[in-house]
C-alpha cells in the first residue's frame, strides 16, 4: 500500500448567496427595528404598518451608522445620527439640511418572505430571487404539532453545521446521555438520495427503547422497544430537516421533526435557529419546557464541538481530511454548495 | 468490526402527465407531477431528467419549465423516427394520465452569472435555453438567441419567445438565405471577455460552435450533448483501481468499467446513462492519468484530470486512485 496520497485540502468556506435565508421568526418583527446579521451584510428588520416584513441595508448612506439605532416613523426608519429618512424600499427620501435629496442616497433593500413562522430574506442578485423556493415546514405552524425552538450564533462554518446534522451517528459521541439507545448500536444500512441540489437519508432502526422522556408522552412503559425511521433532508444550504418517527403500533406513530436553520453570518461563523416539533402530547405545557431545557443543553453540546472544531481550523489552516464511506452525504452537502458557488461566478 | 452498508440513489418517482400539450409539429410538451402532490427537488436552469421508458429505454430531457414551480416539471420532446426509440416511444404511448418513471434532476449545463450570454439553439436543443432565458431576464442580463430550425412549424416555443422582440433571432432554414450554421462564424467571430455562449442542438451545430469558440476565453462555452461518443473497446487495457475513501484495491480488465467493478464490491456509486452522456458518476480522481471517454467534460476539464465519468472512461496507465 502506497503512503504517497497525502489528501487533499479542503477549500476555504465561501457564503452561497443565491439561497433564501431565515433570518428571524416572523413574530419578533415588529414595527421597532431589529439588527442581525447574514451573509457579510448588517440587515435592519421591521414591519410596516400593512404588517409586511423589510429587510434593509443596516447602514446609513450618509456615515457609517446603523439604522437599527434610529427611529420608526411610520413606514420609513430615521437615521439616529443624521436624520436620513428612509422608505421601506431603501430609498432616503428626506434629508434635514436641504430640500432635494442627493443621488445615490439609498441603501440595500433585501427580497422578503415570509412562511411557516419565519421571516426569509434574499441576499443574491434580487430579480433571481422569485426564481428559488422556500423551504416548507408546514409543522412548525400546524396545530397537530407542538414545538419547542431557541437560537444562537455560533462560531463555527455553516457547512460544518450543516455536516454534522447530516451524520447522526455522531450523536453518541456528543451526547451520550440523551442519545436514543439505537445510535448505540451498529448503525443500520444508510439509504442516500440526491438530486441537483438536494441530497437527504433514510434508516430504518430495528426495535429499541424509547429515551426516557418519550416513552412517558407517549404513554408506553419504558422498557418496550419499538422500531423507528429517521429521515433527513438538505433541503437548501438554510435548512437541514430530520423526521425521527417511532411506530408505536402498526398505524400509529409519534413523530418527531428537528428543524434547523442555517445561516451564515460569514465565512467562519453562523447563527442557528433550531426547533424540535412534535405530533404527540401537544397540549402538554409541562413536557414543553421540559423538553427546552433538554434540547438546549443538547445543541448547546453539539455547537460547542462544533465550535471547536471550527477553531482547529482558524488556528492551523484547513488541513488534510480522511474520509470514510458513511461520510457520503457530508460530501454531498460540500458538492452541492461549489456547484451553487459556481453558479453565482464566486 | 460491522460495516454500515449505504446505499446511493438519485432522486426517482413514477409522475403523473398531466399535460401533454404540441408545441410544433414534431414537438411535444409533457407536464409531470407527483400524484401526491408532493414537491419535487429543486433545480437550476440547465438541468435535465432522465425519462426510464421501459427496462432498455431510458433517456435525457432537458427541463423547459420554470424553477419556481416546486410540484411540475415539464420536458419538450422532438419525435425523430431515426433515433433511438425513445421519442418514439414517448409521443405513441404517453397521455395524460400516464405514469412516468422519472430519475433527477441534475445539472451539467448550469448557467454561470455573467453580464451578457448568447444562446444558441438548433431545434429541440432550445429546451434548456428557456429555463436559461427565464433567469437572464429576472437579473437583467443582456443577452441573444439565435434559433435555427427546419422551418417555423417545426420550432417549439415560438409563441413563449414572441415576447422577447428582437433579443430573440429565428432562423428557420426555408425561410433564410443565411441558416444558422452559415452565420455562425459570424456570431463568435469576435470573443467577447464579457459574455458566456450557451447552445445545445444537433452534433455538427455544435461542433461548429466548438471551432468558432476555440479564441474564446476559457470557460466562455458551455454545451451539451445527449448522444454518446462510439465506444471502442478494443483500446481498454487491465489496470489497477484503488478506491481511496473505502480503502480497497481491485483489478478492472478490459471490457468491464469502472462502474460495474465497483457496484460488484458493494460500493455506493451513482451511475445512470451507462454511456459517458449524463454525468451521474462524476468521480474525483486523485492519482493516475484518465482516458477520457465521455462527452459531459470539456476538453479542458479533461486535461486537468480532476473528475471523470467512471461508466467510460479508463485508467491510461497500469493504476488508478479515485474518491470512492
Amino acid at each position: 500500500m502506497t503512503q504517497s496520497f497525502q489528501g487533499r485540502v479542503a477549500a476555504a468556506v465561501v457564503v452561497p448567496t443565491d439561497c433564501w435565508y431565515a433570518v428571524a421568526r416572523s413574530a419578533d418583527i415588529t414595527n421597532s427595528l431589529t439588527s442581525v446579521r447574514a451573509v457579510g451584510r448588517p440587515v435592519v428588520l421591521f414591519r410596516t404598518s400593512a404588517g409586511t416584513a423589510v429587510a434593509l441595508e443596516d447602514r446609513c448612506a450618509h456615515r457609517a451608522y446603523p439604522l437599527s439605532a434610529g427611529t420608526v416613523q411610520g413606514d420609513t426608519i430615521r437615521c439616529g445620527l443624521c436624520g436620513f429618512v428612509y422608505d421601506a424600499g431603501g430609498q432616503c427620501i428626506g434629508v434635514p439640511t436641504q430640500a432635494r435629496v442627493p443621488l445615490g442616497a439609498f441603501v440595500d433593500a433585501y427580497p422578503v418572505r415570509e412562511s411557516d413562522g419565519l421571516v426569509w430574506a434574499w441576499f443574491g442578485e434580487p430579480g433571481r430571487a422569485r426564481l428559488h423556493r422556500l423551504p416548507e415546514l408546514p409543522w412548525l405552524v400546524d396545530a397537530d404539532w407542538a414545538t419547542v425552538a431557541g437560537d444562537r450564533p455560533v462560531d463555527a462554518s455553516f457547512l460544518l453545521l450543516h455536516e454534522n446534522f447530516a451524520d447522526v451517528t455522531q450523536v453518541p459521541f456528543v451526547a451520550p446521555d440523551i442519545s436514543p439507545a439505537v445510535l448505540g448500536d451498529a448503525p443500520p444500512p444508510l439509504e442516500v438520495t440526491v438530486s441537483e441540489t438536494t441530497v437527504s437519508l433514510r434508516r430504518q432502526f430495528p426495535p429499541a427503547r424509547m429515551p426516557a422522556w418519550q416513552a412517558r408522552l407517549t404513554g408506553r412503559p419504558a422498557d418496550v422497544e419499538l422500531p423507528t425511521v429517521q429521515e433527513g433532508y438538505l433541503l437548501s444550504p438554510a435548512v437541514w430537516v430530520d423526521y425521527w418517527d417511532v411506530q408505536l403500533t402498526d398505524d400509529t406513530w409519534a413523530r418527531l421533526r428537528f428543524t434547523q436553520l442555517v445561516t451564515p453570518i460569514d465565512e467562519r461563523s453562523s447563527h442557528l435557529m433550531w426547533a424540535v416539533s412534535r405530533d404527540f402530547a401537544v397540549t402538554d405545557i409541562a413536557a414543553t419546557q421540559e423538553l427546552t431545557a433538554t434540547f438546549e443543553d443538547y445543541y448547546s453540546r453539539v455547537l460547542t464541538a462544533m465550535e471547536t472544531a471550527q477553531s482547529v481550523i482558524d488556528r492551523d489552516g484547513p488541513g488534510r481530511e480522511v474520509n470514510v464511506s458513511a461520510d457520503i452525504v457530508g460530501l454531498r452537502i460540500r458538492e452541492i454548495v461549489e456547484a451553487l458557488l459556481a453558479e453565482e461566478g464566486a | 468490526m460491522t460495516e454500515t452498508s449505504t446505499t446511493l440513489k438519485e432522486y426517482e418517482a413514477d409522475l403523473l402527465v398531466t399535460a401533454v400539450d404540441r408545441a410544433a409539429e414534431d414537438v411535444v410538451v409533457l407536464t409531470l407531477a407527483h400524484p401526491d402532490g408532493q414537491t419535487l427537488p429543486a433545480w437550476t436552469p440547465g438541468a435535465h431528467v432522465d425519462l426510464v421508458l421501459t427496462d432498455n429505454l431510458t433517456r435525457q430531457y432537458s427541463l423547459c419549465s420554470s424553477p419556481s414551480d416546486s410540484r411540475s416539471l415539464q420536458v419538450g420532446v422532438l419525435r425523430a423516427e431515426d433515433s433511438r426509440g425513445g421519442s418514439v416511444f414517448i409521443h405513441d404511448n404517453l397521455a395524460v394520465g400516464s405514469s412516468v418513471r422519472v430519475r433527477g434532476p441534475r445539472n451539467h449545463f448550469p448557467l454561470v452569472s455573467s453580464p451578457k450570454y448568447l444562446f444558441i439553439a438548433g431545434g429541440i436543443g432550445v429546451t434548456p435555453m428557456l429555463p436559461m432565458i427565464e433567469e437572464a431576464e429576472a437579473v437583467g442580463a443582456d443577452w441573444r438567441l439565435v434559433y435555427g430550425g427546419r422551418s417555423r412549424a417545426s420550432m417549439a416555443f415560438l409563441p413563449a419567445l414572441a415576447q422577447y422582440g428582437d433579443k430573440v433571432l429565428l432562423l428557420p432554414r426555408d425561410e433564410v438565405e443565411l441558416t444558422l450554421s452559415k452565420r455562425i462564424v459570424e456570431l463568435l467571430g469576435t470573443p467577447a471577455t464579457d459574455t458566456l455562449v450557451y447552445t445545445c442542438g444537433p452534433e455538427p451545430l455544435l461542433e461548429a460552435v466548438e471551432d468558432a469558440c476555440k479564441a474564446w476565453p476559457e470557460g466562455a462555452l458551455h454545451l451539451e450533448r445527449f448522444q454518446g461518443k462510439e465506444l471502442d473497446e478494443s483500446q481498454d487495457t487491465e489496470f489497477e483501481l484503488v478506491l481511496a475513501r473505502s480503502g480497497q484495491t481491485l483489478t478492472v480488465p478490459p471490457g468491464k468499467s469502472i462502474f460495474h467493478a465497483v457496484e460488484e464490491l458493494g460500493i455506493p456509486v451513482l451511475g445512470s446513462c451507462h454511456e459517458g452522456v449524463c454525468g451521474t458518476c462524476e468521480t474525483e480522481i486523485i492519482e493516475g492519468e484518465v482516458d477520457h471517454r465521455d462527452v459531459v467534460l470539456s476538453d479542458s476539464e479533461k486535461a486537468s484530470n480532476e473528475t471523470m465519468m467512471v461508466c467510460v472512461s479508463r485508467c491510461r496507465g497500469n493504476r488508478l486512485v479515485i474518491d470512492l
